[in-house]
């Protein structure tokens, strides 16, 4: 793989490891400060395409292929005219048409293909599906405002689930704190025995333990964000078995219209074989037997015998 | 095998009047045929007649197997037998007239050492004939020529089952199974003298292969001295079956009286007939034969000379764009 460069100051990822490569919309490459240098005014043209660019409109190379970055632009673009929904068309059929469409009209602008029939195509487009266009941006940006609605107020039951949290927390650190305090106050001034003392402090601290692991599991939610229910048990029951027919093997039957032929491994001890040649060991390495040329020749001797 | 084999399927019919039937119909379609075109010169006395074409037949076969005879390196009697049951298939549906038996002959020579897998080159195979080497690759361009024709006229099949291997199976089975016969190799000789005249008949189109080689064994055994009728009874299991047995001997008589019905072509009247044979194909082969070779030059088979001519034109338009874009170049400058 050659190394990415800028193509103007030829620095190189190795030469200068903090190297930022910038791509415009007409998908050529520079390096950072290139685009400090030739685009100290604001705006300038393409050093190789000659296309007018603007400053601002440089972006970091994501991607190795700077094509990629453009057409992924050009794509962002074409998608806010291209806004349709599939329930805007009455068949999926059309709707993979439209799709298509889009697809057309990315490689075309990517590749620098008919631009300018392209780009009049959008015009059009645009002009005739006006309505629907803003239409569907509001749909879209109404939908994305819901979405964040629900993100915010997600946001917010986890912040107030943490808050609990900590609270309770307290809560039991203090709970214990006064518990080991009445322990003490109690070794001070009781008359019972001190082993009696703490036997009932320790059974007075189990019973705290259980109190707070009680609460904590009331807390616990009992949902993923996306509203499926936690510890659901998954059945593990077998899948029902389906009864069929079983397929019963019939051995191949083949109509010679002649007398039966013994079988390749009987040829010897029914004495065919002392009636042909004896293979040779060189035969034989190769996978060859003399009673296979004696069943060829008995079964093309008998084969058809009695055929009318 | 050949029960299942195309030779069954297709090529193995009921009585020989079909035979008949087919050839006097080959004959009338070539009639027509040239007929239709309305060319000078054609009266009813210009074709061969389906008797004199038999006639002529059986001269070009018996050549075909002379040819095979001599060949060398000598010919697995298998292709001998491949190659005339070819030339026998292709004149079933084909008329003399039409193709020149002289240049078929060869063709299925050599299709049936291809398919055969006797290999020989194919300037090997034209070596073998008595001419001049200029005559050689003539008769090679030929036989090329009229190769894929043969093969489309076999209908591409193209395995033929000769009753050669099935004698070798029942001369095994004798000796394995049939002790009353002492010397079973003394019947080979006679009996392999009977297939080769039987290559000369239509039992290769009548009967199975197997049906022939036993036939040639019983009456080599006929010609020995010995009967050996009670090895259909005692080995091949017909003791029970005996309708099976009558239709059996009912077969192999009437492949012997097939074979003994033949008699060679007379020679005085072969010479007539192959003067009549020329005079069609000299006058008007050109009417109806002009595009042979149109498989091969479908299949991309351009001829050398085209080849180069195809270069030659790429070679210039290459240098017409080099001196055009130089051209402009300079210009922009």
């Amino acid at each position: 793989m050659d190394e990415q460069s800028c193509p103007r100051c030829k620095t190189t990822k190795y030469r200068n490891p903090f190297l930022k490569l910038m791509v415009n919309v007409c998908g050529h490459t520079l390096c950072e400060n290139c685009v400090e240098m030739l685009f100290v005014r604001g705006s300038g043209n393409c050093q190789e395409c000659d296309t007018p660019l603007r400053k601002s409109n440089f972006r970091i190379q994501l991607f190795e292929d700077p094509t990629i970055d453009k057409e992924v632009e050009i794509r962002k673009k074409i998608l806010k005219i291209y806004n349709k929904r599939e329930h805007d068309f009455s068949s999926l059929n059309e709707y993979n048409n439209y799709l298509e469409q889009i697809e057309e009209i990315v490689f075309n602008l990517t590749n620098n293909f008919d631009v300018e029939k392209t780009k009049q195509m959008m015009e059009q487009y645009q002009k005739e599906n006006k309505d629907l266009i803003q239409r569907n941006k509001i749909k879209l940006t109404r939908e994305q405002e819901e979405l964040e609605e629900i993100l915010a107020i997600e946001q917010k039951e986890a912040e107030e689930r943490r808050l609990l949290l900590l609270k309770e927390e307290q809560r039991q650190l203090m709970a214990k704190k006064k518990n080991k305090q009445a322990l003490l106050d109690e070794l001070e001034n009781s008359k019972l025995p001190a082993a009696v003392l703490l036997a009932q402090h320790k059974d007075r601290a189990a019973q705290l333990e259980t109190q707070i692991e009680k609460q904590s599991q009331v807390l616990q939610p009992s949902k993923f964000s996306t509203g499926i229910i936690m510890n659901q048990k998954i059945s593990l029951q077998p899948v029902a078995k389906v009864e069929e027919v079983l397929y019963v093997y019939q051995p191949l039957h083949i109509e010679s219209y002649g007398p039966p032929v013994p079988d390749l491994e009987n040829l010897g001890r029914l004495g065919y074989l002392n009636h042909v040649r004896a293979t040779s060991p060189q035969d034989l390495a190769g996978g060859y037997t003399s009673s296979l040329a004696c069943h060829r020749a008995i079964q093309d001797a008998f084969t058809g015998l009695f055929s009318h | 095998m050949y029960h299942n084999s195309s030779q069954k399927k297709y090529w193995t019919f009921i009585s020989e009047n079909e035979l008949v039937r087919l050839r006097v119909q080959a004959n009338e379609r070539f009639r027509s045929k040239l007929l239709a075109t309305e060319q000078v010169g054609i009266s009813e006395s210009t074709f061969l007649q389906p008797q004199e074409e038999a006639a002529l037949y059986k001269h070009y076969e018996k050549r075909l197997l002379d040819f095979c005879a001599v060949f060398k390196p000598a010919m697995p009697k298998s292709v001998v037998g491949t190659a005339g049951m070819y030339f026998r298939r292709f004149y079933l549906n084909n008329s003399l007239m039409e193709y020149h038996p002289r240049i078929i002959m060869l063709t299925c020579c050599f299709l049936a050492c291809k398919v055969d897998e006797f290999n020989v080159s194919s300037t090997q195979f034209v070596g073998n004939l008595r001419e001049n080497p200029s005559d050689q690759d003539k008769a090679l361009e030929q036989i090329l020529e009229y190769e894929l024709l043969l093969i489309q006229q076999l209908n591409f099949h193209l395995v033929v089952h000769n009753p050669y291997r099935p004698l070798e199976g029942l001369l095994i089975d004798i000796k394995t199974r049939y002790p009353a016969v002492e010397n079973p190799e003394m019947l080979r000789k006679s009996a392999e003298d009977f297939l080769n005249r039987a290559t000369m008949s239509d039992a290769g189109l009548l009967f199975s292969p197997s049906q022939i080689a036993l036939t040639s064994i019983l009456n080599s055994a006929v010609r020995a001295g010995l009967n050996i009728e009670s090895y259909l009874t005692e080995c091949l299991g017909l003791k029970e079956d005996r309708n099976t047995y009558t239709q059996i001997i009912e077969t192999m008589k009437s492949i012997k009286n097939l074979i003994k019905k033949y008699e060679p072509a007379k020679t005085e009247e072969v010479n007539l007939l192959k003067q009549k044979l020329e005079k069609i194909h000299n006058e008007f082969s050109k009417v109806l034969n002009q595009k042979r070779r149109k498989g091969y030059e479908e299949d991309g088979h351009v001829t050398k000379k085209a080849k180069t001519e195809v270069c030659v034109f790429l070679i210039v338009v290459c240098h017409t764009f080099i001196l055009f874009s130089r051209f402009i170049q300079t210009f922009l400058h």
